[in-house]
C-alpha cells in the first residue's frame, strides 16, 4: 500500500508539472497578451511596455515559467492587478465559500440520491422507478444556468420566498448566517448531482442484488432490510466513492455557472472573471490547484476502494 | 419476482419516512426564510426624509480596486475613479452638470481659473474646503499632486507626453488657497481646464509621508518617489482600505465604512464635508455582480436590496420613437432612466496594413464604407432603440455646447447607392455579391488613388468582439450591405481582449501589423479628457490612434482646438473629421439603462461623464 501511494504521488507531481507547462504555454499563445486585456484600449505603447516589464511578461516564456514555478514552491501564486490582491489571498478568501456550497450540495445530493437509487433498484421496472428515472433524466439534461434561472423565477420572483442571489460577504460567518441565500444555489447543484448519483446507485444496487453473497445472506436468514443495509449498500457505494473522489476538483474550480447565476463570490466566479480579463496569475493559480485536486481526488478514490472492498489490495 | 426485488418494500418503509422528514425540513427552512423576502411595491412620491441606506449595483464584472487617486493605468477605470475615489477625494474641478458634459462650478474645489499673459499664466483660487482631519484643502495639496506627476509620469494613468505636467514650466503656491501655473505655451483656456487641470486631485498633507515618517513631496519633487512608493504600497493592501487611517482623511462627502475586494463597499457620510451637497442618506452601499442577468434577477425579485441598478440591454423594453424609454418591466418598484455617456463609437481601419492600408488611406473609400453602416437600424435592432448615431469626432448626444446633430449632421448616413457611386467613380468595379477590383489605378481624381495597384481587391478581414449582440449585429449589417457594392467583409469573431490586443497602432511590415479592420465594440469616452479635442485618438502618432490614421490638416485643426478658445475651432475640427473619417463611426449605445427605486430621488439626471453623486440622493416617504 505504501509503495502504491508513493508511486501515485510521484506520478502526480509529474502530471501537475505537465499541466502547468501546458497551461502556461497555452495562455501565452493567446493573441494580444495580458497587457492590452488588463490595461484596456486606451493604453499607450509606453504603458504596455511598462506593464509588461513590471509583470515580467517581456522576458522569454521559459524564464517566466521558471520564475513562476520557483515562486510557487514558496507558496507565492502571484499578484492579480485586476483584484489588486495576491492570488493566494484571493483563493484563500473564496475557497471556503465554494467549499460550503459544494459540500452542502454534495451532502444533500448523497442524502437524497442514495435512498432514491436503492428505491429504484428495489422497485425496478415499477412506477416509482420509471417516475424517478424520468426526473433524473430531466435534471441530468438540464443545463445548470437554466435550472438556476427557473428556480429563481419560481422561488424569488413569482412566489417570492427566497432571495435571488447568494449572500454577499467576505466573511464565511456572514454567509452562513444567511442560509436562505444558499438554498437555491445548493439546490441547483444538488438536483444535478442527485440525477447523476441516483443513476449510478441504481445500477450498482441492481448489480449487487444479483451477487452470490446476497443469496448467501438471504439463505442464512437475513431479512431483506438487513441485506440491503448491511450487505448491498456498502458494496454499492463503490462507484459513488469514485464519483466523489473525482468531484474533489470541482471544489477548487467552483461551480462556475451556478456561481455566476447566483452571483456567488466563490472560486468559479473568480476564474470566470480572470478568464475574461486574461488575468494570468489567477488562471494559473486555480489551474494548478485544480490539477492537484484532481490527482488527489483520484488517489483518494482508489484508496476508498480498498476501504469499501476488502478484496481490493494494492500490493 | 425477479432476483433482488424485495416485495416487502412499501410506503411505510424507512425510505419514505426519511423522504417525509427531508421535505419537512426543507419546507420549514423555506417558510422561516421566506417571511423576510416578500416583494413589495415601493411608493414613488412623498416628502423627503433624511437617512436610510441605498445600494448601487456596480456594472457587471467591474469593481473598484484602488483607493489612491494617483494611479497607473493598470487600476484606472470608471468604477475605481467614479464609484470609489471621487466619493472621498474630490478632484480640483468636477465635470458633469445637470446631465450636461460641462464643468460643474458648484461641485468644484476651486473657482474657474483666471488666465493672463496670453493664457501662459493660470491662477487657481481654492474655495474653503477641509479635510476630515481638520486641515484645509490648500495650494500645497495641488503642488503635492503636480510634484508627484513630475516624479512619476510613467505611473500616472493618463499621462501623455507633452501634456501635463510637461506643459507646466513652473508652479507656485502664492498663498494657502492660491496657486499659479506658468505654462510653456499659450493654450486654450477651456482645453487647459477641461483636459489638464481636470486631472488634478489635491492631496492631503497627511499623505506626504513614507514608512519612516513625514516627507516633503509638497515642496520637493525629489521626495515624491518615496512617497509614491509608500502610498502605492498602502493602496495594495486592499482589505485595509476601511481601517487604514491614511484613507480616512477625506475631503469628499463620504468615507469608507467597509470594503472588500469582491466589490461590496459601504460608505458613511463624512461629517466634516464642507461642500454644498451634504449627504442625505445614512449609508451608501455598492454591490458587485458577475453577470447582468444575475443583477436583473435581483431587481425583478422585488426584494429592494438594490435601489439603483441596471437593465441588461437584451431585457430593455423596446423604445417607441416618440418616447424616451419603453414600458419599464420593473415599474412597480423602479423608474427607468437612460444613462448617456459623452462618447463616440467607431471602428478603426489599419492604415499601415501592407495589403489594404493604401485602400484605407483613400478618403472616398472610407466615405463609401461609412455609407454602408446603417446606424439607426442597428440601434433599433440591437439595443431596442437605446443609442444615438455618431456623426463625427464630437458626440452629439447628450446635448452639449460643442456639437449637435442639428449643426453637425452625419454627412454619410446609410446610403449604399452613394457607396457604389463613390467606388465606381474612382475606378473600382462594384459587382453585387462579388469582390470589386481596381480597374483604373493611378492618382487622378477618377482613379483608385496612390498606392492602390491594378487588380487590388475590396476584400477585407474584420475582427470583431463577440459576446455582445450589438457588435455582432452591427458587423452582420455591414457585411450584408457591403456585398451590394462589391465589398467583401470577412467577419472573424474573437474575444474582446483578443481584438483590443490585435487592433493596435503598428508599423507597416511588422508582424503585428497584419490586422485589417477591428471592432471591439467601444470607441472613446471623453473622460478625463473632458474637452473633446481628439488629439489622443486621431492625432498622427497618438497613443490611442489605433488605425495609425494621419492627416496633416486634421492634426492642424486639432492643434487649433488646443490653443484657441474660439467655438469655431471645435466646429471646424468636427466638420472636417466628419468628412474625412479617420475611423468609421458606429452607433453610440447608452452606457446603461438605469433602474432607480421609485422612492429614491436625486439620482437623475445622470452624469454623462459616468460619475455618481449619492450625496444628492434621498428617500421620499
Amino acid at each position: 500500500m505504501t509503495g502504491f501511494i508513493t508511486r501515485r504521488l510521484l506520478q502526480s507531481v509529474v502530471v501537475v508539472l505537465l499541466v502547468t507547462v501546458i497551461v502556461f504555454i497555452l495562455l501565452h499563445l493567446l493573441p494580444g497578451g495580458p497587457a492590452r486585456a488588463q490595461l484596456g484600449p486606451r493604453a499607450t505603447s509606453a504603458a504596455i511596455e511598462n506593464f509588461n516589464h513590471q509583470m515580467g511578461y517581456d522576458r522569454p516564456v521559459p524564464i517566466q515559467y521558471w520564475h513562476w514555478l520557483t515562486q510557487l514552491v514558496t507558496g507565492n501564486l502571484g499578484f492579480s492587478v485586476k483584484f489588486n490582491q495576491s492570488v493566494a489571498s484571493l483563493i484563500g478568501e473564496r475557497l471556503p465559500k465554494t467549499l460550503v456550497l459544494m459540500v452542502l450540495s454534495t451532502l444533500f445530493a448523497l442524502v437524497v440520491a442514495i435512498p432514491l437509487g436503492m428505491l429504484q433498484a428495489v422497485k425496478r421496472n415499477h412506477a416509482a422507478d420509471y417516475t424517478i428515472t424520468v426526473w433524473a433524466f430531466v435534471f441530468y439534461a438540464t443545463p445548470p444556468f437554466f435550472l438556476g434561472v427557473v428556480l429563481i423565477v419560481v422561488f424569488a420572483v413569482d412566489l417570492p420566498i427566497l432571495p435571488a442571489e447568494a449572500p454577499q460577504s467576505s466573511s464565511l460567518g456572514v454567509i452562513l448566517s444567511q442560509p436562505g441565500g444558499l438554498i437555491l444555489p445548493v439546490l441547483t447543484l444538488a438536483l444535478l448531482t442527485i440525477a447523476q448519483f441516483s443513476r449510478y446507485m441504481r445500477s450498482s444496487v441492481i448489480e449487487n442484488l444479483a451477487e452470490d453473497y446476497v443469496r448467501t445472506a438471504r439463505a442464512k436468514g437475513a431479512g431483506e432490510r438487513s441485506v440491503l443495509i448491511h450487505h448491498v449498500l456498502r458494496n454499492s457505494l463503490i462507484p459513488i466513492a469514485t464519483l466523489l473522489g473525482l468531484s474533489l476538483p470541482a471544489i477548487f474550480s467552483g461551480a462556475l455557472i451556478t456561481e455566476a447565476v447566483f452571483n456567488f463570490p466563490g472560486i468559479g466566479q473568480l476564474f470566470w472573471t480572470a478568464a475574461q480579463t486574461q488575468d494570468y496569475p489567477i488562471m494559473l493559480g486555480i489551474t494548478v490547484l485544480v490539477g492537484v485536486a484532481t490527482v488527489i481526488g483520484s488517489l483518494l478514490a482508489d484508496l476508498a476502494y480498498a476501504v469499501l472492498d476488502p478484496r481490493v489490495r494494492y500490493a | 419476482m425477479s432476483p433482488g426485488v424485495i416485495s416487502g418494500w412499501g410506503a411505510r418503509s424507512g425510505f419514505f419516512r426519511a423522504r417525509r422528514l427531508i421535505w419537512a425540513i426543507l419546507l420549514t427552512i423555506v417558510a422561516l426564510i421566506g417571511t423576510s423576502c416578500a416583494g413589495q411595491t415601493t411608493p414613488s412620491s412623498g416628502r423627503p426624509v433624511e437617512g436610510g441606506v441605498a445600494t448601487f449595483a456596480e456594472p457587471a464584472n467591474t469593481t473598484p480596486n484602488y483607493i489612491f487617486p494617483f494611479m497607473s493605468i493598470v487600476y484606472f477605470s470608471v468604477s475605481t475613479v467614479s464609484d470609489l475615489q471621487y466619493l472621498m477625494f474630490r478632484p480640483l474641478y468636477w465635470f458633469g452638470d445637470n446631465g450636461q458634459p460641462v464643468l460643474n462650478d458648484r461641485l468644484s474645489l476651486a473657482d474657474y481659473p483666471t488666465f493672463a499673459d496670453d493664457n501662459r499664466t493660470v491662477t487657481v483660487k481654492l474655495r474653503d474646503y477641509a479635510w476630515s482631519d481638520n486641515t484645509k484643502v490648500t495650494a500645497d495639496g495641488i503642488v503635492f499632486w503636480i510634484n508627484m506627476m513630475k516624479a512619476e509620469k510613467k505611473n500616472w494613468a493618463v499621462y501623455v507626453p507633452g501634456g501635463i505636467p510637461d506643459d507646466i514650466d513652473s508652479l507656485t503656491a502664492d498663498s494657502p488657497n492660491q496657486v499659479t501655473f506658468h505654462l510653456n505655451k499659450s493654450y486654450s483656456a477651456k482645453w487647459f481646464v477641461y483636459n489638464e487641470l481636470a486631472q488634478i486631485t489635491p492631496l492631503p498633507h497627511a499623505w506626504d509621508r513614507t514608512a519612516s515618517g513625514a516627507s516633503d513631496c509638497e515642496h520637493r519633487v525629489g521626495d515624491c518617489t518615496a512617497v509614491y512608493d509608500y502610498l502605492t504600497d498602502q493602496a495594495k493592501s486592499i482589505n485595509s482600505y476601511a481601517t487604514n487611517p491614511l484613507w480616512q482623511v477625506v475631503d469628499g462627502p463620504w468615507r469608507l465604512k467597509s470594503f472588500n475586494a469582491d466589490g461590496n463597499i459601504s460608505f458613511i457620510p463624512n461629517k466634516s464635508y464642507s461642500g454644498p451637497n451634504k449627504p442625505h442618506l445614512a449609508q451608501f452601499n455598492e454591490a458587485p455582480f458577475s453577470e447582468n442577468a444575475a443583477e436583473y434577477n435581483v431587481l425583478r425579485s422585488g426584494d429592494n436590496s438594490i435601489q439603483v441598478g441596471h437593465l441588461p440591454p437584451e431585457d430593455a423594453p423596446v423604445k417607441p420613437d416618440d418616447q424616451e424609454v419603453g414600458h419599464n418591466p420593473l415599474e412597480n418598484n423602479y423608474t427607468l432612466d437612460r444613462w448617456y455617456s459623452f462618447a463616440v463609437n467607431y471602428f478603426p481601419l489599419n492604415n499601415h496594413n501592407p495589403r489594404v492600408g493604401p485602400i484605407f488611406q483613400q478618403q472616398y473609400f472610407r466615405q463609401a464604407l461609412a455609407s454602408l453602416v446603417d446606424q439607426k437600424s442597428i440601434i433599433k435592432a440591437a439595443v431596442h432603440g437605446y443609442g444615438a448615431t455618431t456623426n463625427g469626432p464630437i458626440p452629439t448626444t447628450p446635448k452639449n455646447p460643442y456639437a449637435s446633430d442639428k449643426t453637425e449632421p452625419n454627412p454619410f448616413t446609410y446610403d449604399p447607392d452613394r457607396a457604389q457611386k463613390l467606388l465606381a467613380n474612382h475606378g473600382w468595379s462594384t459587382p453585387r455579391d462579388g469582390v470589386g477590383t481596381c480597374e483604373r489605378p493611378g492618382t487622378g481624381p477618377n482613379q483608385c488613388g496612390p498606392g492602390v495597384n491594378a487588380g487590388a481587391r475590396l476584400d477585407f478581414q474584420m475582427m470583431y468582439a463577440t459576446g455582445t449582440t450589438q457588435v455582432t449585429l452591427a458587423m452582420q449589417q455591414l457585411q450584408s450591405s457591403a456585398t451590394k457594392v462589391g465589398i467583401k467583409v470577412d467577419l472573424r469573431g474573437a474575444p474582446f481582449n483578443t481584438v483590443i490586443g490585435t487592433a493596435i497602432p503598428c508599423d507597416a511590415g511588422k508582424p503585428d501589423c497584419n490586422w485589417e479592420m477591428g471592432n471591439w465594440g467601444g470607441g472613446w469616452v471623453f473622460a478625463p479628457d473632458f474637452y473633446p479635442t481628439g488629439e489622443q485618438i486621431f492625432g498622427t502618432g497618438a497613443g490611442s490612434n489605433v488605425g495609425s490614421f494621419s492627416d496633416p490638416k486634421l492634426d492642424q485643426l486639432i492643434a487649433v482646438t488646443q490653443h484657441s478658445d474660439s467655438p469655431e475651432a471645435l466646429q471646424a475640427y468636427t466638420r472636417y473629421g466628419s468628412e474625412t473619417l479617420p475611423v468609421i463611426w458606429g452607433p453610440n449605445y447608452d452606457y446603461a439603462e438605469t433602474e432607480i427605486a421609485n422612492n429614491l430621488k436625486g439620482v437623475t439626471p445622470q452624469s454623462p461623464y459616468l460619475n455618481i453623486t449619492p450625496e444628492d440622493w434621498y428617500y421620499v416617504k
